[in-house]
């Protein structure tokens, strides 16, 4: 009897204590983490006199779309979303395939300024951007890529495939090159061995380097203000005209924001578990 | 075979007209920001009007790009240095400088002074148009302006027993008066003043200075010292909201609006706005004379670009806003101050309260002295004026190290 009440006690005490030092602290966490997009979402709903209230308002008495309905009528957003969309998958899929390539050739052959190499793209990225604004601007000119989507996708290309390379060259060192010998025994030759053996196992990784990837480009916005014009702005730039000297389109910049992380959201959500498998890929020696 | 010839003999003719048609026919690339998606879309509007009714085959392009906090002009630069600009832009006096300096920009002189609409626009703002390029040349063609004056809250200054101040002292009482625990919870609710302390905050803080006694040649004299004083005064007495150090453009606007501040300092430009949301219950006046009296105008322009390949078309549409039919429709969308003599006698600039405080405001209005160090000196401003607000250094350092900064050679 005595013995039952005692692990009754026991689970109880687990119980409770499982809640205050897991449930309460990663609940609190995500409030944390949440606040900020729901507060972005609830003012996107707000009518102005609610915007610039004094009192802080966390539900509206009068949730209004009006902004939404503003943002793709009258401001045309999907334009700068179509524009983005092609950018950013335009650039993964470049910088995937080139970064891949790079990578491989540097994890499994020994060549002559193979070090030199790689420390040349490390430094690429110590460059701030501002500096290769006006080289590339003119660089772009003159190539008549200027104000396409292309120019923006060459310039995201100079910092995305150099930290690429970087990225999937430390996941292919730590995958056994012994798997591509086995292949090659059996008769595959060194492309068979990379494309049936390694890029399968090396999924994972490409999708976490391509996630890295599309958020840069999507997000970017010092070059874009630049290489675009009206007919190709991407949503950066496009959010940003809604910040004027004068005043900011509260509405309208926060239904943009939520609109925005939307399809980071649905990439994230089919993308997780591969995603975590990619990024924690070689992190655990054994 | 006569009928043949003379049917020929048109087409030919017709050929020519068209090809001399298409010989005249320019376009000009044009970039400007909008602080709304309505400004923007007004001014695609006036576009297609110029390009409409101009008659000499002048089509504008209109781009928009942000304002970007000032980022404008660095875009507008770096893009004119690496060879892509526009033919014509909206322009900031201040950026005069490093454009003037990169000899990216066309002087005007020959221009203006062959224009019929010359004498529309007030010699003085030539003159300043003049010293902003440092040089004897104009490369900068007035638009609009804003002057700056006192945004504030009669049902406020009814509550809190103060009129509108006629003096500076008057002003600095109306702060203390207004700043007030409305629901008696020991906390303030509404303070006095709605001060500027980060970004942008130098033109506000421009009319202490002047008030104090000093002026921007000598910013380190006895009474420039005192108006940092007084300034720094209104943050550490609680006359102003906590966050002032930290509060830029958007903040004392949204806390004005709010009703947290009672008086604010801003132009014409947000006026449309503050009626929308307070009707009757906002008003405006001059900020008040002390022992000198300062205001700043604010200045959007327009410049032509030396790589433009028809200046005479690029003039045309400059004249277009600066006097014509674009200088109305603008002033009348935004609010802004119109600079030709024809639009601001126009019935409905007149009747407007907001737009009168800005006439009476002119004569004090002025611009920060447009030097190589004043870009700099603006960006460094927030940082200084808010150690002095937090009391890590007095006025007086405060003000001898602006001076040395903005000053020196």
């Amino acid at each position: 009897m005595n013995s039952e009440k005692n692990e009754n006690r026991i689970a109880w005490k687990n119980r409770l204590s499982r809640i205050f030092l897991l449930w309460v602290p990663l609940v609190l966490f995500l409030l944390f983490l949440l606040f900020p997009f729901y507060w972005t979402f609830v003012t996107s709903l707000k009518l102005p006199e609610e915007l610039h209230s004094l009192k802080v308002i966390y539900w509206p008495q009068h949730p209004t779309f009006q902004a939404y309905e503003h943002l793709f009528g009258q401001y045309n957003f999907l334009h700068p979303m179509k524009n983005s969309l092609v950018v950013a998958a335009i650039t993964t899929v470049i910088s995937l395939a080139v970064s891949t390539l790079a990578a491989y050739a540097f994890s499994r052959y020994r060549f002559v300024g193979r070090k030199p190499l790689m420390v040349l793209f490390l430094t690429n990225n110590m460059f701030p951007t501002v500096l290769l604004l006006i080289p590339l601007f003119t660089i772009m000119r003159k190539m008549g890529l200027l104000y396409t989507p292309a120019s923006l996708v060459l310039s995201y290309t100079t910092f995305t495939i150099p930290f690429s390379v970087w990225l999937l060259t430390g996941y292919l060192n730590d995958l056994p090159i012994a798997l591509e010998e086995a292949a090659m025994i059996d008769g595959a030759n060194r492309a068979q061995g990379f494309l049936r053996i390694v890029l399968p196992i090396l999924l994972p990784c490409l999708l976490a380097t391509g996630v890295y990837i599309f958020m840069q480009s999507w997000n970017e916005y010092t070059f874009a203000v630049l290489f675009t014009n009206e007919n190709s702005r991407t949503i950066p730039v496009s959010l940003k005209m809604l910040v004027g000297q004068l005043g900011v389109q509260w509405d309208l910049i926060t239904a943009g924001g939520i609109i925005t992380v939307i399809p980071v959201c649905i990439m994230f959500f089919f993308a997780q578990k591969r995603l975590v498998a990619g990024l924690t890929a070689g992190a655990v020696k054994g | 075979m006569k009928k043949l010839f003379a049917v020929l003999l048109a087409l030919s003719l017709m050929a020519s007209m068209v090809c001399v048609a298409s010989a005249e026919d320019v376009t000009i690339k044009f970039w400007f920001w909008a602080d709304n998606d309505d400004y923007a879309a007004t001014m695609q509007e006036m576009i297609a009007d110029f390009n409409a009714t101009n008659g000499k085959g002048i089509t504008v392009v209109g781009e928009q790009y942000p304002w970007d906090g000032g980022g404008f002009s660095q875009n507008l630069l770096t893009a004119a240095i690496g060879g892509g600009g526009p033919d014509v832009a909206t322009f900031k006096l201040t950026a005069t400088p490093s454009f003037v300096g990169n000899d990216l920009l066309a002087p005007l002189d020959d221009f203006i002074n062959n224009w019929a609409d010359k004498d529309q626009i007030n010699e003085n703002l030539y003159n300043t148009m003049r010293s902003a390029g440092g040089q004897d040349a104009i490369y900068v063609m007035p638009w609009n302006t804003q002057v700056l004056y006192v945004y504030y809250r009669p049902s406020m200054f009814e509550a809190a027993g103060v009129t509108v101040p006629t003096t500076y002292e008057e002003f600095l009482d109306a702060c203390a008066k207004l700043t007030r625990d409305t629901d008696g919870d020991g906390k303030t609710d509404v303070y006095g003043f709605g001060m500027r302390g980060s970004n942008g905050g130098q033109e506000p803080w421009g009319s202490f200075i002047y008030a104090g006694g000093g002026d921007w040649e000598h910013l380190d004299s006895e009474g420039a010292i005192k108006g940092m004083q007084d300034y720094i005064d209104l943050y550490t007495n609680g006359y102003a909201p906590e966050t002032a150090p930290n509060d830029g453009f958007a903040e004392v606007i949204d806390n004005f609006k709010s009703g947290l501040t009672a008086m604010t300092i801003h132009h014409i430009g947000s006026s449309a706005q503050m009626m929308e949301l307070f009707g009757d219950d906002v008003a405006a006046f001059v900020f008040p004379k002390g022992e000198g009296q300062w205001t700043s105008m604010g200045d959007t322009e327009t410049v032509m670009f030396e790589s433009c390949q028809n200046k005479e078309a690029a003039f045309e549409w400059m004249a277009y806003l600066a006097t014509g039919k674009g200088q109305e429709t603008w002033c009348t969308v935004t609010g802004n101050v119109p600079v030709a003599a024809r639009v601001q006698e126009m019935e409905q600039f007149q009747s407007n309260p907001f737009m009168k405080v800005s006439i009476e405001g002119a004569p004090v209005a002025g611009i920060l002295p447009v030097r190589d160090t004043t870009t700099e000196w603006i960006g460094n401003w927030p940082s200084m004026i808010q150690q002095a607000l937090l009391g890590q250094i007095t006025a007086e350092d405060c003000m001898k190290t602006l001076q040395a900064d903005l000053w020196a050679e």
